[in-house]
């Protein structure tokens, strides 16, 4: 069973936001593609930030990224207390396989075996009735489909 | 521009962390009690501010609508022009550059620019930590708060990790900023932690995000600052210590090559800087002392690598190799910072550089004098973009000489 607690703190969806929520309610990551430049954009903006462009539109996005940076969490801060059961928190900067950064939360995973260039791959968790969030975990290393495409 | 404005006024109110039995004041007094004191200073009054500027810088307690003209309004003053800054811990230096634009564009001759926050009185989410409605609001928290991200700590761990990555920087580096501000603070009476602590007792405090430490973070409090600006052929009838604006760069939104993927271990400074030195016509060996924007260790010493006093990467060894006392070689933070002075909040810290440089130049510093002080570089840092360091970057260089 997914964990349903409705204490952490909960986004306001709104119409911008709302399939990238209920895409991770389904399993599924998604992110923003500009249709004329096709970059990718996350957070969720208005407009692409590299062209301008109001040609946004919601993609299945590849599941997989690298761990740019990270952090342990040893205490819940200028967030929810119900973070608490979390900690340590393993957080990380990751670069998007699709050319996109991301805060995230790394699951599954060690604190001391956190390192930068690690590759992972998402899973969506469910935080409420409308919305799941996309958290990564380390990909198993016989696991093709994460290789980097140019690598 | 160069010298067209002074700053002849300054006061920062004592602060509070609020605790059990402290009186509790609103932002409104804090303003009103630091006005008071940059304007004793000046030798002014609230009057000589009719039909001159007002600036507010934001803050997170709660406030009205049209604040600006609300504070106007609670101070009893008229003013012809209202800046309102929300750039967070530059709002101070920005709004000090949107006045000297005013001025050299002879709207007004002179601005008062004021700033408070209480944001240990915000109730909060987390207890005892603030957590403002401005900060839980839209998109930006909604990609943060629910993904497990812990403020700023975790945030500024994550550009220090991946500084660590790229570059060579030791805990001892980063704690000798931290000892070195406590050390000025025991020379400030005004500020709120004033017992040194040795490089032991840094290394030792205990890990809150990994490697940010305890004594790598900033103390909030409850306070207020303001300052006066004037042409500088006013300041000139006012005071025989004007302190000159010589110089100044700003820049927004900086990314560090792409916007998709950018180097996040390199801050606007690198552009803001150069900026400031060269309108100034200042070079790094002539600036007398840095006042950065402190609020962690980390943050000043990327500032001191992207002002070039040293090569990119090669911050915490310049750290090392230099003594950043106020009789020392690098005088650094030498008001104790907001590391050992305490934060009124993200947005009204970023006073306490400004304040501190017009302090020293002024040769009012007391026992942490920098001696023969003439040229200093005073920081604006505000806000914290997703996944990099800061949004606003603002190098102000000041002099005793115009």
């Amino acid at each position: 069973m997914t964990d349903l607690s409705t204490s952490k703190p909960l986004p306001t969806i709104t119409d911008l936001t709302r399939p990238f929520w209920s895409a991770a309610k389904n399993g599924r990551f998604v992110l923003q593609k500009c249709g004329r430049c096709a970059t990718f954009n996350f957070h969720p903006k208005p407009w692409c930030i590299e062209c301008g462009s109001r040609d946004l539109s919601w993609v299945d996005a590849k599941p997989f990224g690298t761990v740019y940076s990270h952090t342990v969490s040893r205490n819940v801060a200028m967030n929810s207390p119900e973070w608490q059961s979390e900690i340590p928190l393993l957080m990380c900067l990751i670069d998007l396989d699709d050319g996109a950064r991301m805060y995230a939360q790394v699951t599954d995973c060690r604190p001391e075996d956190l390192h930068i260039g690690m590759r992972v791959e998402v899973h969506c968790v469910d935080i409420s009735e409308d919305a799941g969030i996309p958290k990564f975990r380390p990909l198993v290393a016989s696991a093709k489909a994460g290789a980097p495409d140019a690598a | 521009m160069r010298g067209e404005v002074a700053i002849v006024g300054y006061g920062r109110t004592p602060y509070s962390r609020a605790k059990p039995g402290e009186p509790v004041l609103t932002v409104d007094e804090y303003i009103a009690w630091a006005a008071d004191l940059a304007l004793q200073k000046a030798g002014l009054s609230k009057n000589d501010f009719d039909g001159q500027g007002l600036g507010v810088a934001h803050a997170e307690v709660a406030h009205t609508v049209n604040w600006s003209a609300a504070t106007a309004e609670n101070l009893g003053i008229s003013p012809q022009i209202l800046l309102r800054a929300d750039q967070g811990g530059a709002s101070a230096a920005s709004m000090l550059i949107r006045a000297a634009a005013m001025i050299h564009a002879g709207i007004v001759d002179r601005v008062l620019v004021v700033g408070a926050d209480t944001p240990l009185s915000i109730p909060s989410a987390a207890p005892g930590l603030p957590l403002s409605p401005e900060r839980t609001r839209g998109v930006y928290w909604d990609f943060q708060g629910p993904f497990g991200v812990m403020g700023a700590s975790a945030q500024f761990a994550l550009v220090q990790t991946r500084y660590m990555y790229q570059y060579n920087l030791t805990p001892e580096q980063l704690g000798k900023i931290a000892v070195n501000a406590r050390f000025h603070a025991s020379l400030h009476p005004g500020a709120i932690y004033r017992k040194p602590f040795t490089m032991e007792e840094y290394l030792g405090s205990r890990m809150l995000s990994d490697p940010i430490r305890l004594l790598d973070c900033v103390p909030i409090v409850n306070g207020g600052l303001a300052y006066v600006v004037t042409s500088a052929k006013t300041a000139r009838t006012l005071t025989d210590r004007p302190v000159y604006l010589r110089g100044f760069g700003e820049i927004n939104n900086y990314y560090h090559g792409s916007r998709a993927l950018p180097d996040i271990t390199t801050t606007g400074f690198t552009q803001a800087a150069p900026q400031a030195m060269k309108a100034a016509g200042v070079t790094h060996r002539e600036i007398d002392f840095l006042q950065p924007y402190d609020d962690y260790p980390f943050i000043a010493m990327m500032t001191i690598e992207d002002y070039g006093f040293c090569k990119k990467g090669e911050g915490g060894r310049f750290v090392e190799e230099h003594d950043l006392r106020f009789d020392g070689d690098f005088p650094l933070s030498t008001d104790g910072g907001q590391l050992s002075g305490g934060q009124p909040g993200g947005a009204i810290g970023g006073f306490m550089p400004l304040v501190e440089a017009v302090t020293q130049l002024r040769g009012e510093a007391g026992e942490r004098q920098v001696k023969n002080a003439r040229i200093g570089a005073a920081c604006g840092f505000g806000g914290i973009p997703y996944g990099r360091p800061g949004r606003s970057c603002i190098s102000l260089i000041l002099g005793t000489e115009p």
